[in-house]
């Protein structure tokens, strides 16, 4: 077990080590950099990005059977809690398979050997306004892992992850207080990656990387670039907070954050026609076209009678696939 | 003192038959130079649409470093007081600009008089609300004024953005009797959720919806 322990964090290391400016100049050149002409300038601005986001994966813990990686993460917080410490941020529990896995709603989630299967514990450290983009940010590293083997995948409004309009992903936020009072978020990730062999109610709706490339993956290399990816995601949120603290300007503002200008470049939600539901697969509400997003993440619709509507709960499914 | 004797029926029901308005203050929603879009004694409308997603009339324009934002009315009713000595001038946050008369339903009386005898549980942000799993499947098996509650139990998750956080119940245990909220409807920041009552004054509470439901008209 230690062995594949080191793998991963020898594959963490190595992806964040190669994470450069050229990485983030995508984003508002002037947002992420005061000057952007100097490149140690960048250079620092980037060191510090990776420096909020360096405990992401500093502590993993691996098992090849699990019933939820959420469960046994508030396990290890009362366990730390016991012993008189608190539970380190970006601490990262790993399975092989889980046993009890489940979506929203309690929706099925099926968690097979091949495929990746983590969750990662975050203190409850960050303003509302950016503790409210911990689903951008956990959607758009996935989403970056996912590309960086020529996949073309997109996000869907909040963080559905879809490769050929077909779900390689999911996905699940959660806040909770341990036993000691102390709040962390929860980001619970399922990729599929070796595993392509779905339930019959799965097979037109999911894919796997290896389905989609025709052949299996090094699972600690991807797990190593996922953790990379989320490092670099929570820096940038991190980073944001400290820009937006600076510059005493929010969202509510009119400020956009540079992970949510990131993650719309990684979001084909725009144009689409969509069906809206709290729980969409339930309970679809209504039809419309997605036009935009709100500065703090919500998205933007126009309604059949023109009229514009902005959610910042509940779910989206597309209605066509243009 | 019983509970029953903690209400004064008569005084209540005659307060509210002498008056039947809510009066709904409307306090600057940030800093910045107001400038009041509606007249004393207009008659403004609340938020309408299936979705609730039309906005109320627009009450008032403040404006912060060229960012002007019109606040609208999330009620229906007339303009009873505005503070025109406000107009065009710079305000703080939280400074009251307006009031909205607003006439009563028998069902909003109803729920005003409750809102004494029961506690009240409020929203902790803006945000989407759903029963938790168990207090939903108890609900549809039983009825909601079935399902007891008591402090310390998961009753409800709240969503923002795809990310939920269970709200653990704070207030005196007891039976959930008003549900102020759809499950899945966004709900504002101390808006209330659900009206719990305790076991011996569920006589009191029946007696009071009795009461208001034959006397008013």
């Amino acid at each position: 077990m230690s062995s594949y322990f080191n793998q991963i964090q020898q594959q963490r290391s190595t992806f964040l080590t190669a994470l450069k400016p050229g990485d983030f100049l995508e984003l508002p050149v002037l947002e992420f950099a005061d000057t952007p002409d100097n490149q140690s300038t960048q250079q620092q601005t980037v060191a510090k990005i990776l420096r909020y986001g360096a405990p992401v994966g500093a502590a993993i813990e691996h098992h090849p059977r699990l019933d939820r990686c959420m469960t046994r993460l508030q396990h290890l917080m009362a366990e730390a809690e016991e012993r008189g410490e608190t539970l380190a941020g970006g601490t990262v529990v790993l399975a092989d398979t889980l046993s009890g896995s489940s979506g929203r709603f309690d929706r099925a989630w099926y968690a097979p050997p091949g495929g990746i299967w983590l969750a990662m514990a975050w203190p409850d450290t960050l303003l509302p306004e950016f503790t409210q983009l911990l689903p951008f940010a956990a959607g758009l590293a996935c989403c970056r892992t996912i590309r960086q083997y020529r996949l073309d995948c997109c996000l869907k409004w909040v963080n559905d992850l879809l490769v050929n309009g077909k779900k390689i992903g999911g996905i699940l936020c959660r806040t909770v207080l341990s036993r000691a009072g102390e709040q962390y978020h929860l980001i619970g990730i399922g990729l599929n990656v070796n595993n392509q062999n779905f339930p019959d109610s799965l097979q037109a709706a999911a894919t796997s990387m290896a389905g989609e490339l025709k052949g299996s993956l090094e699972l600690t290399e991807v797990i190593g670039r996922l953790l990379a990816e989320l490092s670099r995601a929570m820096g940038l949120l991190c980073y944001d907070e400290e820009l937006s603290l600076r510059r005493q300007q929010g969202c509510e503002q009119g400020r956009v954050s540079l992970l949510f200008t990131d993650w719309q470049n990684h979001c084909d939600t725009v144009g689409r026609l969509v069906e809206y539901g709290f729980d969409v697969q339930e309970k679809p509400l209504y039809r419309a076209r997605a036009t935009g997003f709100a500065p703090c993440g919500g998205l933007v619709m126009e309604l059949a009678d023109g009229s514009e509507i902005t959610e910042t709960g509940g779910e989206i499914r597309y209605v066509n696939s243009c | 003192m019983s509970s029953q004797q903690e209400i004064h029926f008569d005084k209540i029901i005659s307060r509210y038959r002498s008056d039947p308005y809510d009066y709904v203050d409307m306090c600057a929603i940030h800093t910045g130079k107001v400038r009041f879009l509606v007249e004393e004694n207009s008659e403004v409308d609340g938020v309408s649409g299936e979705w609730k997603h039309l906005p109320g009339t627009p009450l008032y324009e403040i404006n912060r470093e060229r960012n002007p934002k019109i606040v609208t009315s999330q009620t229906n009713g007339t303009v009873s007081t505005i503070h025109h000595e406000l107009d065009d001038n710079f305000v703080e946050a939280g400074e009251k600009l307006l009031t909205i008369r607003h006439p009563l339903k028998k069902k909003e009386i109803i729920e005003s008089i409750l809102q004494d005898v029961l506690y009240i549980f409020e929203a902790p942000e803006r945000a989407r609300y759903f029963f938790a799993m168990d207090i939903q499947s108890r609900i549809d098996q039983k009825g909601v004024r079935s399902v007891f509650i008591k402090p310390g139990d998961e009753i409800i998750t709240m969503s923002l953005m795809k990310r939920d956080t269970p709200v653990y119940y704070t207030g005196e245990p007891g039976i959930i009797h008003s549900v102020y909220f759809k499950p899945g409807d966004s709900v504002d920041m101390g808006v209330p959720l659900i009206g719990v009552c305790a076991e011996d004054k569920l006589p009191v509470v029946q007696k009071v919806i009795t009461r208001v439901k034959a006397e008013w008209e």
